[in-house]
């Protein structure tokens, strides 16, 4: 059980073995056709995408733009329709801002999902498949890993190296490929005893051949699974950190807005349209990454869905 | 049998000491080794050369790397944290002053959060498939994304800024003293103080236990014995509280100890939106001012929580789950 | 060295996501550049530029991040905007206030030129502080005259101020100091902040509620007069610092400062209009340049019952001259003797002409008690650390509120001392540590608070809490302290006069005072505030904002602009 996913998956459960390319291919349609709620999570993420590609032609200002009439910002303005969602106290345009924000949480979000489901699997692949003294190792690792709290690291991490993004993507890279790493390892220590990896061996196959071409596609899933949950963990990782004002002063995301928002009155000045749009954009993204792994979650245990 | 319990716990104690052993040592690395004199916030630009190495001296900075290392887990050892740069006072007393009341937020939220999380978890199961299912998981599941900081500022907007029916900050009402925890703990006005952080917590935090308890108990319903129990005409509510529930609740319980050292480090953020006098405020502090021992310190204390926490889910999960026997490790 | 550590992930994500288009939202490519010269350009006719210098180099501008001071980090935006339009390739580098300190303050050649800021202080009202320090000549390699600003007549005049105890002789030179620096422009002045506090007047007093010059009504005699209008007599006020130490020996943080004057007496202290006036003293005598005799109060007593000394004055002042008090030692380094001339009179005697003795040192230094700080210090002289490093558990004084209670992260309680010659009409002063401005307004608004000492936020947001609440008054008062651009005269191109005159003239003081101090400022042109009335210069060079002029100044000086607009220096240098 991880405490950071969706989730859903109880101790003991086995997942569902997949074995060879197509069938992985045909599973990760089938996650989609089949669950409605991974569907949307896959829609959402497709929206942000395309309002992160399309930000320059979608936002009617640049994010940090001052804008200014006739020397006078133009500062705390309410919704109109010049300014969507009107502007923050020092005259920025509040909707801009939070379309450009949906590049800096996908940028963080897929980037750190990609290096924790990377990191992950492959020690999960290392560590089951070799055993010995590497899994040992690995897993002594993947201890050490749980121990560490996860946010003070990463807001000292940030505070020591620089205030940037991709120093939370390395904090998610240095902690959280502990849980896709022990699931993955314990799905491999079953899937190396099937029948079709020792056909593999027999008719020749070398370590790695068998490891990345015969075993690893049937733990992929699960490694889609605890990336999609990362992208939203990443989300919100950002955003706190942000928040607590040590993220990058010359990156617009929704969590600078918040944190904007914040130490700028917006509470007292009953600004709702600068404080909920970001927090409902996190909310969002983060749901569509743990609607998506629900959806793996369905068909990787099956037993789970509804009777 | 009993001799592989004590074998399989001192095992787990001494691989929890090795964490914490790591733990501390990439830590004091990681701030020794940040470019600039660490004292440069605290050195007063008008001081002679005369008064900065003083200052170095008292903080021990004039000494090699490794001296100070090995000084400072010899000082670890006996207790001892280090000076606070800021301060000027031990950091082991600093932290202690706060460390509780970061526990009694933390207690007080998990304890809402797994009551109404096992509870609703329960209610979900039963009326599977229906619509309140689907709406209750879907509740949740927002409840889990949304930002523990932003739902702090909605509330502080509602119910401190607009309703006035709670304190926007702080634990204590101004002039406030106790004359021990026992007062502080019974008073009305801590717990009133405690309401708006501990909700946002709670309300993040009751997913896990939700879904889980949810999910163990469809599994459960599934078993020959449930099914034995409908033939034999057991109303539905006493099979799902007398039978299937007790047995869900295992992973829950071992879910909630680990969940307290999780959100111990997950704190910071509530603590700081509701000014809440706690160890994770004492963190970003400490760090946004550069007092690395004090940061060092909170950071030492939050991991030595978490990882005593894992310690005991992993024992409680040997004790409880009579499947597993307490001589295997428990996976999670 | 600390920046792109992490090189590899832009790739492994590039590859991952089409998104490699789009890099997270930045600043945007700034207003179109170019233009600008066209004027100089023609001032200078026909003239072909043969003899163009070398380009101007690139500038960088330094200023804290824009979380941790909006203010500055905004006006430096606007500022940089307007160095490029002078033909200058300028970049605007954030960064948090340790590095930016670092930089400024240890490297000191390593910068060019950088926002910065100089806080108001009870004891910077008198006006010797600023105008020594500053810009002295000895304090360039270490002190405070960071931007290394040389100019033999300011050593003189700003010395000869500290020395003359006539106030209007004395006022002459301040004035001349000011126009040097007017002149010479090491520092583009931008603003004299106006603090904005609040309180309650259904709580206290509104004409009990004391406004001093340059300080605000946040200030000790508020805190010791302000009389409670019902039964609520706790005077409740924020702080979003956190209290550091409560030591009479160590100059802390900002809120601390406020504990320790309440705690510990002074001889003497600075009162609402600034000027200094005796207080534990019951007279200051200057027999001569040199030579001050000061009479102790009748009947004073210590927190703990014991009666206030000659004995305890003379140890106060001979404290900090030990290596024990490190902060305080400056405030007493001119002092060459103290001597006790009866059982209730000491005669100071100076090493030099100090005309700043009264303020800098007298209604500086905190009377400690003897019998208690004896036995401590001589216990820390064998020890590697000082006194600044200890906390007293019942810190003991005889000022007119004593020590209740001290917890770190949430507040300090004192009481009043009703056996003090000024004893306080509030019974219980309470300091409470508010982290977010936010819920410190909002406690106000409900009466938990009573009296708003820090607003960090949106002026206009208190202006309009206070509009609505009859019974909260916002009270604004310019501050003694100042903001502004300095400039390093040490290195290049900041080491011309002309060209520090041009950068002052694009500072956009008006804009920034009015957008983003939103009105709560004043535009500034001196380091002696126009807060300090009597010491204010009235008629300055005021450098206001013009490009044309800022060009002129250039042109005048020989600088050019080439073909593509872009700023080279006089020909030959």
């Amino acid at each position: 059980m991880s405490v950071q996913s969706a989730s859903l998956t109880p101790a003991a459960q086995e997942p569902r073995p997949v074995s060879g390319l197509a069938q992985f291919v045909q599973m990760n349609l089938e996650v989609f056709r089949r669950d409605r709620m991974a569907l949307v999570g896959a829609c959402i993420y497709l929206f942000f995408v395309l309002v992160a590609l399309l930000a320059p032609w979608i936002a009617p200002y640049s994010p940090l733009e001052v804008i200014q009439e006739n020397g006078i910002w133009l500062a705390n303005e309410p919704p109109s329709p010049r300014f969507y969602l009107g502007t923050t106290n020092l005259g920025r345009d509040i909707f801009s801002q939070l379309v450009y924000g949906s590049r800096t949480a996908l940028l963080v979000g897929f980037s750190a999902a990609v290096a924790v489901a990377l990191i992950g699997t492959v020690v999960g692949l290392v560590a089951g498949y070799y055993g010995g003294w590497v899994d040992t190792l690995l897993m002594r690792l993947a201890d050490i890993a749980f121990g560490v709290p996860f946010l003070p690291l990463v807001i000292v991490l940030v505070a020591l190296l620089e205030p940037s993004i991709w120093n939370i993507v390395l904090a998610m890279a240095l902690l959280l490929w502990r849980d896709t790493g022990r699931v993955i390892r314990s799905q491999v220590l079953t899937v190396k005893e099937r029948a079709f990896v020792a056909a593999a061996r027999i008719s020749g196959a070398g370590d790695l051949r068998i490891l990345f071409l015969h075993i690893a596609p049937s733990i992929l899933p699960l490694s889609f699974l605890y990336g999609s949950l990362a992208i939203g963990w990443a989300i919100l990782t950002e955003a706190s950190v942000s928040f607590l004002g040590f993220g990058d002063p010359d990156v617009v995301s929704w969590g600078f807005m918040l944190q904007d928002a914040f130490v700028s009155q917006a509470m007292s000045r009953g600004a709702y349209y600068w404080i909920v749009p970001p927090g409902l954009c996190i909310m969002l993204s983060v749901m569509a990454g743990f609607f998506i792994g629900r959806g793996y979650e369905e068909i990787l245990f099956p037993r789970l869905r509804r009777s | 049998m009993q001799r592989s319990v004590v074998v399989y716990l001192v095992g787990r104690i001494a691989q929890s000491l090795l964490v914490l052993w790591v733990v501390v040592t990439f830590l004091f690395f990681l701030f020794r080794l940040a470019p600039g004199n660490p004292l440069v916030a605290y050195i007063d630009p008008t001081f002679t050369e005369e008064q900065q190495q003083a200052l170095m001296r008292q903080f021990g900075l004039d000494k090699p790397l490794s001296v100070q290392y090995l000084v400072y887990l010899g000082n670890l050892v006996q207790g001892e944290l280090g000076d606070s740069f800021f301060y000027r006072s031990p950091v082991i007393e600093l932290v202690m002053e706060v460390l509780p009341n970061t526990l009694y937020l933390t207690f007080t939220s998990l304890l809402v959060a797994y009551g109404v999380g096992v509870v609703g978890g329960i209610l979900l199961a039963w009326r599977r498939g229906s619509r309140l299912e689907q709406m209750g998981v879907t509740f949740t599941l927002m409840t889990r994304s949304a930002p523990e900081f932003w739902v702090g500022m909605i509330l502080l907007t509602v119910f401190a800024f607009n309703l006035g029916w709670f304190p926007s900050s702080g634990a204590t009402s101004p002039g406030t003293l106790y004359a021990s925890e026992w007062d502080k703990l019974t008073s009305w006005d801590f717990w009133r103080h405690m309401v708006l952080p501990a909700t946002t917590l709670a309300l993040y935090l009751h997913g896990l236990p939700l879904l889980l308890m949810r999910s163990n108990m469809l599994e459960v319903l599934d078993e020959d014995y449930i099914t034995m129990g409908r033939f034999m005409g057991y109303s539905e509510l006493r099979l799902m509280v007398r039978h299937a529930a007790r047995n869900a609740l295992l992973p829950v319980i071992t879910a909630m100890a680990l969940g307290v050292g999780y959100s111990v480090g997950g704190n910071v953020v509530v603590e700081n939106v509701f000014g809440w006098p706690g160890l994770g405020r004492m963190l970003v502090r400490a760090v946004a001012a550069s007092d690395y021992p004090l940061a060092q310190g909170a950071f030492f204390l939050i991991a030595v929580v978490m990882v005593t926490m894992n310690l005991i889910a992993d024992v409680l999960y040997g004790v409880l789950d009579p499947r597993i026997g307490a001589g295997q490790q428990a996976q999670h | 060295m600390r920046r792109r550590v992490l090189s590899i992930l832009p790739v492994l994500l590039a590859l991952v996501l089409g998104l490699s288009a789009c890099a997270p939202a930045s600043a945007p490519a700034s207003a179109p550049q170019g233009a600008a010269p066209e004027a100089a350009k023609a001032e200078q006719g026909a003239e072909p530029a043969a003899e163009m210098g070398e380009l101007v180099p690139q500038i960088v501008v330094l200023s804290n991040v824009q979380a941790a001071d909006p203010i500055e980090f905004e006006s430096t935006r606007l500022v940089v905007e307007n160095m490029k339009q002078l033909g200058l390739d300028v970049e605007h580098r954030a960064m948090p206030w340790e590095q930016q300190a670092d930089l400024v303050w240890y490297n000191r050649t390593e910068w060019q030129m950088t926002a910065w800021r100089m806080v108001g202080r009870p004891e910077r009202l008198d006006p010797d502080e600023f105008v020594v320090n500053l810009f002295h000549s000895s304090t360039a390699e270490k002190g405070y005259n960071f931007v290394g600003f040389q100019n033999d007549r300011y050593d003189q005049v700003s010395l000869a101020q500290r020395a003359t105890t006539d106030r209007e002789e004395r006022r002459q030179l301040i004035w001349e100091a000011q126009e040097i620096i007017a002149n010479e422009v090491p520092y583009a002045f931008v603003a004299y902040p106006q603090l904005p506090f609040a309180y309650r007047s259904d709580v206290w007093k509104p004409d009990t509620i004391v406004d001093a010059k340059g300080i605000g009504i946040k200030n000790f005699w508020t805190f010791v007069q302000a009389e409670p209008v019902g039964d609520q007599a706790d005077f409740i006020l924020n702080t979003g610092d956190v209290v550091q130490a409560i030591n009479p020996l160590f100059i802390s943080g900002a809120a601390d400062s406020w504990i320790t004057e309440l705690i510990w007496d002074r001889l003497m202290r600075v009162g609402p209009d600034g000027l200094p006036q005796p207080w534990a003293a019951e007279s200051v005598e200057w027999e001569d340049n040199t030579n001050v005799l000061v009479t102790l109060r009748e009947g004073m007593k210590w927190h703990d019952g014991r009666p206030v000394t000659v004995e305890d004055v003379i140890f106060s002042f001979q404290a900090p001259a030990t290596d024990e008090a490190p902060m305080y030692k400056p405030f007493v380094s001119k002092i060459a003797g103290i001597e006790k001339v009866d059982e209730r009179t000491v005669r100071f005697t100076l090493s030099e002409p100090w005309a700043a003795f009264e303020v800098a040192s007298l209604a500086k230094i905190n009377l400690i008690p003897k019998h208690i700080w004896e036995p401590i210090l001589a216990d820390l002289a064998t020890k590697e650390e000082n006194a600044e490093s200890y906390q007293e558990e019942t810190p003991i004084g005889s000022g007119p509120f004593r020590f209740v209670a001290f917890k770190p992260s949430e507040e300090v309680i004192l009481e009043a001392n009703p056996e003090h010659f000024a004893a306080p009409k509030a019974s219980r002063w309470i300091l409470r540590i508010i982290p977010n401005v936010e819920s410190a307004l909002g406690q106000l608004r409900n009466g938990e608070i009573n009296f708003l000492s820090e607003w960090e936020g949106d002026p206009t947001v208190l202006q309009g809490v206070a509009d609505a609440d009859p019974s909260i008054e916002l009270v604004a008062t310019t501050e003694v302290g100042f903001r502004f651009f300095a400039m390093n005269n040490r290195v290049a191109p900041f080491d011309d006069t002309a060209f520090r005159q041009a950068v002052a003239y694009v500072v956009p003081k008006q804009a920034i005072v009015q957008n983003i101090f939103k009105g709560f400022a004043v535009p500034a042109d001196s380091h002696v505030s126009v807060a300090l009335e009597f010491w204010h210069h009235p008629d300055l060079p005021q450098y206001d904002f013009s490009l044309e002029k800022a060009r002129e100044v250039l042109a005048q000086a020989g600088y050019t602009w080439d073909e593509e607009g872009r700023l080279r220096y006089p020909a030959g240098r």
